[in-house]
């Protein structure tokens, strides 16, 4: 007891220094309204787009950070459009491979923005995000050509990919699967099942269109419906917590199926040479996004950098490495690759997020998921 | 750490008021300064967090509060937290008590290579150790594989995603804490006393029960209070070898944080994970001295 009453004095003394200094440090964050979102809010001097998608903006001695998430992924991105972005404009670019939208929301609200440009996934960049985000220049971003619904305020798309089912051919003796009812008979294809696991991430959706619901009637999303279906297969699934984790699950056959990416199965069989095949059938075609975290010191540099990224004739850059598809409509993809993008699969029974109702109710979403996880 | 000091202090130079003593005191200053900014700190930051950051319509400072105790799911896997943490101390106890005995009753040389293997673990990284757990226990994994090819058996047996899985990675990262105090306190036990035991015509068990046991006690207080305590912070061991029933808390606190975006009830949780291990050692300060047990020498 002693030592602790000799150390009391100092413990108080610390904790007075701390809220002394942090009276100071931290101003309230969101203090300052959400700039009344006008991205379009037109300056004459502004270039056109068709300039920047050719020739952009020199930018001698400028750093931008780029934020994406790592991998062969991160690699398509740097060579397909990081590479050759620097060779025309001069601009250098910092790289992190951790793109997390707690980390933008911790640099905004701590005034240390060191990222410029981040690769985000479909559940953030709206209204909701508001007060970490600008809002971007859509004088230099090409916003017709871009996919209907996927260049908002906040964000624009710049990939899209597919959440598949992926099978081990090895584990469904001789039979395919045709779609999530299969997923969901493990009598007819007996082995475990692999999940994501990310209440919003599309487990729900996939237990729907399991269930029979049409794809244009997933949103409102009835969560009790499919927590009951996802009971019926509970003690068959493994839950994945990243993408690495996933192509290691269905490739070694620890699970028979899995919800995956369809970059990741594609990884799978043609990297890793393992008997995995994706069903294209009631696949969820979404995108990942750039954003830019509010107060960055580089916007008006990385506004530059997004619009010749969205170009038709740069948007498409990746594909090459990796099967991820364009977000702009007049763009190609690489022929090599064009089979197997998720955007060269879509049929009638292929769905769709819808991300706004998706934010929107992240809370019950997740408290359902986590009720029915740990129950 | 308390090894340290016990192992100082047995020189027998401390004397409190002693000016010398505060001269070195000073030295402390540097880890204190330490601890207070990026501990102390951090802390009252979350704390004051779980009560400022409320969602948006309501200004009741206890609205986060309200949520998470709302919350079936969440009172579960508080309750989880707790039953693994304690079912780890047990598995701990149950393992980390002989193996120190062993490290007492043999040869110094001999003891060293058995203190050598039980902080092996600390050398690798614990998201290694977890990893090379899967490999070793999933369906496709070493075990399975040799007995399926041995024709053990026809099904798989489950390893991975069950309590067992997660009682095994999580054994392995904490026996450590358990072993070491309770040999540090085993260690000063004079063997004169058991011997004088026997000589008083108890038989083997009789001596170690009656004598041996309740002078190593205060180890096995310190080592369990050790091992709950960390164990109740654990992540990644029950995310990657458990099933959802073996959810931990900290589990909750990273997908609020790191999914949702929701600080204000992901500090919350932090709070009252916090909260609740300070009543447990509160309580056991009740039950038992905690200064035997942490700082035994102090008086002495």
């Amino acid at each position: 007891m002693t030592s602790w009453r000799r150390l009391f004095p100092l413990v108080a003394a610390g904790a007075l220094l701390v809220t002394a200094c942090g009276g100071g440090a931290s101003p309230p964050p969101s203090a300052a309204a959400p700039e009344s979102a006008a991205p379009a809010s037109v300056e004459p001097s502004a270039p056109p787009a068709a300039d920047i998608c050719t020739n952009p903006p020199k930018a001698e001695g400028q750093t931008l950070t780029f934020a994406s998430y790592g991998g062969a992924y991160q690699e398509a991105q740097r060579k397909g459009w990081l590479e050759p972005y620097s060779a025309l404009t001069g601009v250098t670019f910092q790289e992190s491979e951790d793109s997390a939208n707690a980390t933008i929301k911790a640099q905004v609200e701590a005034g240390q923005v060191t990222w410029d440009i981040v690769d985000v996934g479909n559940d953030f960049g709206l209204e909701a995000h508001a007060d970490i985000l600008e809002p971007l220049d859509y004088t230099k971003i090409p916003k017709d050509e871009i996919l209907d619904g996927f260049a908002g305020a906040y964000r624009v798309a710049d990939i899209t990919y597919g959440v598949v089912l992926g099978y081990n051919t090895e584990k469904m003796a001789g039979q395919v699967p045709q779609g999530w009812a299969d997923f969901f008979d493990t009598t007819k294809f007996p082995g475990k099942r692999g999940f994501w696991d990310y209440s919003t991430g599309g487990i729900f959706e996939f237990a729907l269109l399991a269930d029979g619901v049409a794809p244009a009637d997933l949103y409102p999303l009835d969560l009790v419906r499919a927590a009951a279906k996802l009971d019926t297969i509970k003690d068959d699934i493994v839950f994945w917590g990243s993408g690495a984790e996933s192509q290691d699950l269905i490739g070694k056959g620890e699970v028979a199926m899995t919800m995956i990416w369809n970059g990741r199965a594609y990884s799978a069989k043609h990297i890793d040479n393992n008997p995995v095949e994706i069903q294209w059938n009631q696949q969820i075609v979404t995108s990942d996004y750039f954003v830019v975290p509010k107060g960055t010191p580089n916007k008006d540099v990385a506004m530059d950098f997004i619009g010749w990224a969205s170009c038709k004739e740069n948007n498409a850059a990746p594909s090459k490495y990796i099967p991820y598809g364009p977000t702009n409509k007049l763009a190609t993809a690489d022929p090599s690759k064009v089979a197997e993008l998720s955007v060269s699969n879509i049929n009638d029974t292929t769905a769709y997020f819808d991300d706004t109702w998706i934010v929107d109710n992240a809370q019950l979403i997740e408290d359902a998921y986590q009720e029915w996880k740990t129950r | 750490m308390h090894l340290f000091r016990r192992a100082t202090s047995r020189s027998g130079r401390r004397r409190r008021g002693d000016p010398i003593v505060n001269r070195w005191a000073l030295l402390a200053a540097p880890p204190i300064a330490f601890l207070v900014a990026f501990f102390l700190v951090p802390l009252i930051v979350v704390s004051l967090r779980s009560v400022t950051d409320v969602p948006r319509p309501t200004d009741d400072l206890l609205a986060n509060y309200g949520r998470f105790f709302a919350s079936a799911a969440n009172l579960r896997v508080l309750g989880n937290t707790f039953w693994v943490a304690a079912l780890s101390t047990v598995v701990c106890l149950a393992l980390g008590y002989p193996y120190a005995y062993l490290m007492n009753i043999v040869r110094p040389r001999v003891a060293g290579l058995l203190l050598i293997a039980v902080l092996l673990p600390f050398w690798s990284s614990l998201l290694v150790r977890t990893y090379a757990w899967q490999v070793i226990l999933r369906d496709t994994g070493i075990i399975n594989t040799f007995l399926l090819d041995g024709r053990v058996i026809e099904e798989p047996i489950p390893l991975i995603r069950t309590t067992l899985g997660v009682m095994l990675g999580m054994s392995q990262i904490l026996l450590p804490f358990m072993v070491l105090p309770i040999y540090a306190v085993m260690r000063r036990i004079d063997p004169e006393y058991s011997r004088a035991a026997a000589n008083l015509g108890a038989p083997p068990f009789a001596a170690f029960r009656r004598v041996f046991l309740p002078l190593s006690l205060p180890g096995v207080l310190a080592g369990s209070l050790l091992v709950f305590v960390l164990a109740l912070g654990f992540y990644i061991t029950p995310a990657l070898l458990g099933s959802p029933k073996d959810t931990m808390i900290s589990q909750f606190i990273a997908s609020a944080v790191q999914q949702r975006l929701d600080w204000g009830i992901g500090s919350t949780m932090a709070v009252i994970l916090m909260g609740l291990t300070l009543a447990v050692l509160f309580i056991a300060s009740r039950l038992i001295r905690l200064r035997d047990v942490f700082g035994s020498l102090e008086e002495s």
